[in-house]
């Protein structure tokens, strides 16, 4: 039997707080998670202090769960590093959400702060609204940005999105802001709605498709011809699951181009809604 | 050396099923999944791919068509074709599947390909066939597999980066001994097609019969397999022992490769009743099968079992 741990946030902070290190695997210890320190400015309270703490047991082969309720728009760190287990967010949750994650599943109701994802290797995370700057990309000095599993946002995401992203899946259901894929390394983006300037710069590899707008591209991206159909069927059908736009796809071969030949010219955008 | 007993004789339709078994020999399989822009190159790919592969003896391995898939059993969308390949080891299989993939399918127009078993030992398929592309192959992970995408002239060849090896069942056989050569080749016709319905089976050998039947051995030191003499009717008055009667002149082998041992076993049911099905007047004595004794191959697959013992009929 697993166990779901409750975490109640009393009220919002009045500065950031890190709750690095927190994840459902610990979901069993509740009074050492109660008592755990964290960082408010330049002096250090306890978890408990934030935070209401209380525990459930879950039947049968459930994962271990742990459960954040609040406004926690400064609480960072939300799952960082998680490797395995459930985590819901009944609210919205701060930066770094996520980040370096390993496995398992996060779910989050409302909407997250800036880099969120970043350095993702594996699991899924689910985003019921929106995420700032940087998701799915790097922490600042790092050389790679997501390097695996899926991050599907169902709003909109900030700029720079899967900026130096090396690997994985990225659905997003709403609009990017500038500068999405940029440096991209590999992997696969989807976008649904609008994506703002300078998309694709300095991609290197990697796909972005363009599920509903499509943008207007900038000359380092140029125009090939080549039957593609079977890889866009691979795709398109892996696309499907998500909904929206991305399950009214045509079957026919999209419109593609490669670029940014600036920078090699080995990423491609996909069209499917041009000729 | 064939252990044919005759204690109690068992007849169905008129045919003798003599009392004997069928040893066949644990070896690796994967399955591959050819997919094309029509069902013409799918074939093409598939017969080129599994050509030259009747025994492990001399060809690396044993392969033929499994079945024909239709578009919504494939995962492009497109007409296929299921093959079965066998080899006596996993590594030797894994040479197998790469130069037969890299010269037969790669080549071959509009072609794609993809592992058709999902679970097992991973061996490389398109993982090593990417290099091909000379840096312009294109790496794409969907749904947890990798694919590569290799720039062609005709487009872009996609395959799956690998396959799975699973524990296999290789050397289920039926031998057909009947009065003559038309009534033989009818027979064999009649159980390997029926054969070909069975999932999970291959028959390896041409049309999916093998005239030349062999025994463990020669006289020249240098073959490890020679004539199976106990049941060539030319030499039924020369041979030290023989296995078949007078008015046998003609006699096929029908042999089978599965996934399982179940799954041979149902081959061998579903051709030994087609063949039951036409009856003694057909031309058909009897239905034998080779085997060594039972002290090499640890699959016996005895023919009255898989019939259900039931006497004469």
């Amino acid at each position: 039997m697993s166990t779901r741990l409750h975490l109640r946030l009393r009220e919002a902070p009045p500065l950031r707080v890190s709750l690095d290190g927190i994840v459902p695997e610990q979901a069993a210890d509740a009074a050492d998670v109660a008592h755990r320190a964290l960082w408010l400015g330049n002096q250090t309270i306890e978890l408990g202090e934030l935070f209401d703490v209380s525990t459930q047991t879950l039947e049968g082969d459930a994962v271990p769960e742990l459960v954040i309720e609040g406004d926690c728009r400064r609480i960072d760190g939300i799952g960082r590093g998680m490797n395995g287990g459930m985590l819901r967010i009944e609210g919205d949750a701060g930066d770094y959400l996520g980040a370096g994650m390993l496995a398992g599943v996060i779910v989050v109701s409302g909407s997250a702060g800036d880099l969120a994802a970043c350095e993702m290797q594996g699991g899924r995370i689910d985003i019921a609204r929106n995420l700032g700057d940087f998701a799915a990309s790097t922490l600042p000095g790092s050389m790679d940005g997501m390097r695996g599993g899926t991050l599907v946002v169902r709003g909109n995401v900030g700029a720079r999105c899967a900026d130096r992203m090396r690997r994985g899946m990225l659905i997003i259901h709403g609009d990017a802001g500038d500068f999405l894929a940029s440096r991209m390394v590999a992997g696969t983006v989807a976008l649904a709605g609008r994506a703002g300037a300078h998309c694709g710069y300095g991609m290197r590899r990697g796909t972005l498709v363009f599920a509903g707008n499509t943008p207007a591209a900038p000359p380092t991206f140029v125009a090939t011809h080549q039957d593609i159909v079977v890889f866009w069927t691979l795709l398109r059908r892996s696309l499907d699951y998500h909904g929206g736009r991305f399950a009214a796809l045509p079957g026919r071969a999209p419109r593609r181009l490669v670029g940014d030949l600036a920078a090699g010219g080995k990423g491609e955008w996909l069209l499917p809604h041009t000729d | 050396m064939s252990t044919t007993g005759q204690t109690t004789p068992m007849q169905r339709n008129g045919i003798h099923i003599d009392d004997t078994f069928a040893e066949a020999f644990p070896m690796k399989a994967t399955r591959l999944i050819i997919t094309a822009h029509n069902d013409t190159w799918a074939q093409h790919a598939a017969v080129a791919t599994t050509g030259f592969a009747t025994s492990v003896i001399a060809c690396g391995c044993e392969a033929a068509i499994e079945r024909p898939l239709s578009p919504d059993e494939t995962p492009d969308g497109r007409p296929g074709v299921a093959v079965l390949l066998f080899s006596m080891s996993g590594k030797e299989l894994a040479k197998q599947v790469e130069r037969r993939v890299g010269q037969c399918v790669l080549t071959c127009p509009t072609t794609a390909v993809y592992a058709g078993i999902k679970d097992g030992d991973p061996i490389a398929l398109a993982k090593n066939l990417r290099f091909f592309g000379d840096g312009w192959q294109i790496s794409k992970m969907i749904d947890g597999t990798r694919y590569w995408r290799v720039p062609t002239m005709d487009g872009e060849f996609v395959g799956e980066e690998t396959t799975f090896v699973v524990k296999a069942v290789g050397g289920g056989n039926l031998l057909i001994l009947a009065r003559d050569t038309e009534a033989a080749l009818a027979a064999a016709e009649a159980g390997v097609a029926a054969m070909r319905t069975v999932p999970g089976v291959i028959m390896p050998f041409p049309g999916g019969v093998v005239r030349s039947g062999s025994k463990v051995g020669s006289k020249y030191a240098s073959l490890s397999a020679s004539t199976n003499d106990a049941f060539c009717p030319a030499l039924t008055p020369l041979a030290r022992k023989t296995e078949l009667d007078p008015g046998v002149s003609c006699v096929m082998e029908i042999v089978i490769d599965g996934l399982t041992e179940a799954d041979v076993s149902a081959a061998m049911r579903a051709g030994m009743d087609a063949i039951i099905a036409r009856g003694a007047a057909a031309g058909v004595s009897r239905l034998s099968a080779g085997n060594y004794g039972g002290k090499l191959g640890p699959f016996h697959f005895h023919l009255r079992r898989i019939l259900g013992e039931e006497g004469a009929v």
